[in-house]
């Protein structure tokens, strides 16, 4: 009865927000690459919807979302946890994912989890609420409308609202004007569906690998890349490896960006395709999606850290071996 | 053939042509998981987890050209 008065009233406060601001829906597929400004500190929001050259710090919609994220993470772990002896509740569920969280870690690699898990449980709870913000209806498609003035866009525009044909809809008052060049900002974007913060994560990943594997065998983490001991052969293969660790970054940010970025044009072309029914299949799919990826990320990230701290094996030990 | 037709053939090109190396790779995927399953049945749930590993390794190439195939398709680039 309380979730019910609960949901009631923010569905009351959503819709008056909603009008108060003349919030607006897209009247046009709202597909973008990259994450769009709302407002940029110490510049200017120019025509083509960038922030100008003399701007400290942009704030993007994928920015904002990303803060709403880490608060809404930060508020469940807090109130969540209150570090009851026996816990009753909401700390049931927290203690239980962070315990097969720290038990599929403990399978993998015994001996260092407690150095790895820290940073693969945060990046997995992190990737894992990113993914699913993104799905929530009004991400991505609740924003403010923004006047298109920058001469090739227009052009595009132009073109583009000659081929829509009027529909029922256009009478609704809550929609951008394709026709007057309007153009939908949303206010929120999934944070794994921008770039920067995947990439900012896989370089995340990548450099504590690297820190782990030099701090567990010192120098003799490199010899992997640079083995000039065991002949031509090994010489090649080490600069493979370590060719391998720089594509490892670009690897981790496309897969979540292309993942996520991909299910949300997939959702959006079903959404226009046929509204009813269509999309649900794919809905559906792009929430095992969101998991799959957070699963993917924070245990290649776990499995290639295992890997950094083991001893070189690729040659020597077979080499010692035989020798002996 | 007009500047859009053309477009849209790139993007079928791009989605089709990627879709055909990562649909194999699944498929080796899910084919050694299930004998290895099929023998082993103690190990399923270890293996199911890679299982999932390979397959979304496998399935990168795919997500790329499906992201470049939609950006050809929306006139992004």
């Amino acid at each position: 009865m309380r979730i019910r008065t609960a949901a009631l009233a923010a569905l009351v406060v959503g819709a008056v927000l909603f009008f108060a601001f003349n919030l607006k829906f897209p009247t046009f597929p709202p597909v973008s690459v990259k994450a769009e400004a709302l407002a940029c500190i110490g510049g200017v929001i120019d025509d083509a919807g960038h922030c100008s050259k003399e701007t400290v710090f942009p704030i993007t919609n994928s920015l904002l979302t990303t803060v709403v994220v880490d608060v809404l993470l930060v508020l469940l772990v807090v109130f969540g946890v209150r570090n009851q002896m026996v816990p009753r509740g909401f700390q049931n569920f927290i203690e239980l994912v962070v315990s097969s969280l720290h038990d599929f870690a403990l399978g993998v690699d015994k001996k260092n989890v407690a150095k790895f898990f820290p940073f693969v449980g945060t990046a997995f709870l992190l990737i894992l609420l990113s993914n699913f913000v993104g799905l929530v209806p009004g991400v991505g498609s609740i924003g403010s409308c923004q006047v298109v003035t920058d001469p090739v866009r227009l052009a595009k525009m132009e073109e583009d609202a000659a081929k829509i044909k009027p529909t029922s809809f256009d009478a609704l008052p809550q929609q951008c004007d394709h026709h007057e060049h309007e153009e939908l900002v949303p206010f929120f974007r999934a944070p794994t569906a921008d770039l920067n913060m995947t990439l900012a994560l896989g370089l995340m990943a990548v450099i504590l690998i690297e820190y782990f594997g030099l701090k567990a065998l010192g120098l003799e983490y490199l010899v992997r890349f640079f083995n000039f001991r065991e002949g031509p052969m090994f010489t090649v293969i080490g600069f493979i490896e370590l060719l391998s660790e720089f594509i490892r970054i670009v690897s981790f940010a496309f897969r979540l960006f292309g993942n996520i970025f991909a299910g949300e044009v997939v959702l959006i072309v079903m959404g226009y395709l046929f509204p009813y029914m269509l999309p649900l299949p794919f809905y559906a799919f792009e929430v095992f999606v969101a998991l799959m990826q957070a699963v993917i990320f924070s245990v290649l990230t776990l499995v290639f850290m295992s890997m950094a701290t083991q001893a070189h094996g690729g040659g020597h030990d077979e080499h010692e071996a035989a020798a002996h | 053939m007009t500047d859009e037709g053309l477009r849209f053939v790139a993007m079928a090109l791009a989605i089709g042509l990627g879709a055909i190396g990562p649909g194999a790779g699944i498929g080796v995927v899910f084919s050694g998981a299930l004998q290895a399953m099929g023998r082993n049945p103690e190990a399923e749930g270890m293996l199911r987890t890679y299982m999932f590993l390979g397959f979304a390794l496998a399935e990168v190439p795919f997500i790329l050209s499906m992201v470049f195939g939609l950006l050809i398709g929306f006139k992004i680039i």
